[in-house]
């Protein structure tokens, strides 16, 4: 893969976009409104607030005492300039705990031209900020209807650097192919990623004075299967993002690059009443240029579910999920990971597991509820913001939570 | 006491004539000026997930749908396009808030679906057989 270490180069590409898009969303109104489609324009919105009460750790907020520290608000515009060209974004509050303040920011931003449709093709470009097209999910992971859980598996949509694959200014080209049998789909993007406090956090394992931003170009894509009949969908998805840390004279650590890889394979089988899905990610994490001891983490973090979901009525569906995450794939126990940091990090702070139990009630087709709880053994999916000591944090602890969203 | 087997052969006879008029106590339904007089299954289905956004001759195709929990959107959705009301509402899901499509428009009673698609050029929505008058163009699905 070409990576362009020159941020000048970087630079140049998204003013290109940037122009573009101008161009776009001032020329194609007057279009639509001389070719008589005028009255397109969506607005949608939802509001979700959860709460969430563990027996240990910190999980979105005080936990330990029951936490209403999460909530998301966001809404959405589009606009459909002729019946192929459609502008839209979405602005979204998220409140995570320590996490995320609620600020508002921009979740996307697109333009999405469909070149060519008929019954048997489809194919154009996105031009914007693209949420990506990661695992069956992230396009819309934070929006509660969308999800399968109140949380999504934070081993494969990790909350903790969620920014770190969540979107990317950037351009897509996609095309989708029909026939009796399904559809195949094709996604692919390249841009410059979204990074935010949390994923330096999570990377060097503190907030320096320095910046850890992105670096050179970020690329994604996903290639799907669905069939006819909705029935089996099955996508392979895949990302790499380039961080580089720029320090200042008070950081304990020199300058540095970070290389994230992603790669993942997702499943599900849906039948009238129940489905099954099933995903698996691996993300290889490399570092450079820090010296030691950080760039000696290298390592291939992998993480997998299999959910399980019946539908009771047609309002009321029960859910069961098994998940395991790890820091590293040949260190499950996370003992050598353990020793690295001098045994400053107990093993259980490398790995994930969990059992959860839901029920979601569709109250009506616009406003849900949902109840959960969770089983876990591990604090890999907690965020160090949360939780900064690890070695306070507990190997085994259970969540309880609950969520209500509306939306129009 | 066991039943003889001719009235048992004419139950069946009985239920197959009850499961043909379910299916075809609805149709989907068109704007009377729509050129198109049948819809392949697949083009069908992709209409009504919005997935193509014109007619052939790129006029744009206008889907008027029912409530989610509306026993006739359910109907349609089982019978005519093979889909679950839930894999339609997944569709749209992602598209609206992915920003690369917008649902359909939603209505709250038959007699509002026929009015709308009967007013609206390039629309599809579906109405019960009862329902149909001559404001609206009957489409068949092969």
């Amino acid at each position: 893969m070409i990576r362009f270490k020159s941020s000048v180069f970087v630079e140049r590409v998204m003013r290109r976009i940037r122009v573009i898009a101008a161009a776009l969303l001032c020329a194609l109104p007057l279009e639509g409104v001389a070719a008589g489609f005028g009255n397109d324009l969506q607005i949608h919105g939802f509001v979700t607030q959860g709460y969430v009460n563990t027996s240990d750790n910190n999980f979105f907020g005080d936990s330990e005492d029951g936490s209403f520290d999460f909530t998301e608000i966001g809404v959405n515009a589009s606009y459909k300039v002729t019946p192929s060209i459609l502008v839209s974004g979405q602005v979204l509050s998220r409140r995570a705990g320590e996490m995320d303040d609620g600020a508002p920011s921009i979740d996307f931003a697109l333009v999405d031209w469909n070149v060519f449709s008929d019954e048997h093709l489809a194919w154009g470009f996105k031009i914007g900020r693209v949420k990506n097209p990661l695992g069956l999910y992230n396009d819309t992971r934070d929006v509660a209807f969308t999800r399968p859980s109140i949380f999504l598996p934070e081993q494969i949509y990790f909350d903790r650097v969620r920014d770190l694959l969540h979107s990317s200014d950037s351009v897509h080209v996609y095309a989708r192919r029909y026939s009796d049998f399904g559809t195949w789909d094709f996604d692919f993007g390249v841009g410059v990623g979204t990074v935010d406090k949390n994923v330096e956090i999570a990377f060097l394992s503190r907030d320096f004075g320095g910046e850890l931003d992105t670096d050179g170009l970020a690329y994604v894509g996903r290639i799907g299967f669905e069939t006819a009949d909705g029935v089996w969908r099955f996508a392979l998805s895949g990302a790499h993002v380039g961080l580089a840390f720029d320090g200042v004279a008070t950081d304990p650590l020199g300058d540095g690059d970070i290389e994230v890889g992603f790669l993942a394979a997702s499943a599900q089988y849906n039948a009238e009443r129940w489905s099954l899905t099933a995903e698996y990610i691996e993300e290889p994490v490399e570092f450079s240029d820090f010296g030691t001891p950080l760039d000696v983490n290298d390592a291939t973090a992998q993480g997998y579910y299999l959910q399980g979901s019946y539908l009771l009525r047609n309002d009321l569906e029960l859910l069961v999920r098994y998940a395991e995450g790890f820091a590293e794939k040949d260190d499950r126990s996370g003992a050598e990971r353990s020793a690295l940091t001098g045994g400053r990090a107990p093993r259980h702070s490398f790995f994930g597991k969990d059992w959860m139990l839901g029920v979601r009630w569709d109250v009506t087709p616009s406003f849900m509820l949902r109840a959960e709880y969770q089983w876990n053994t591990g604090t890999r999916n907690l965020s160090l913001r949360e939780n900064p000591n690890p070695m306070a944090a507990e190997k085994d602890w259970e969540m309880f939570s609950l969520l209500g969203s509306y939306r129009f | 006491m066991r039943p003889s087997f001719l009235p048992r052969r004419r139950w069946w006879l009985l239920f197959l004539l009850c499961v043909s008029i379910a299916r075809a106590d609805q149709a989907l339904v068109a704007h009377p000026e729509v050129v198109k007089r049948e819809l392949s299954l697949n083009t069908a289905r992709l209409m009504f997930s919005m997935q193509m956004p014109q007619w052939p001759n790129g006029a744009p195709v206008r889907v008027f749908v029912l409530p989610d929990d509306h026993q006739r959107h359910r109907d349609f959705a089982k019978n005519l396009l093979n889909l679950y009301p839930r894999q339609l509402r997944r569709v749209w899901d992602r598209q609206l808030y992915s920003g690369t499509g917008q649902p359909p428009e939603t209505v709250s009673s038959e007699a509002e679906m026929r009015q709308k698609v009967a007013a609206t050029p390039g629309a599809v929505g579906y109405l019960s057989r009862e329902e149909i008058d001559d404001s609206v163009q009957v489409l068949s699905i092969r």
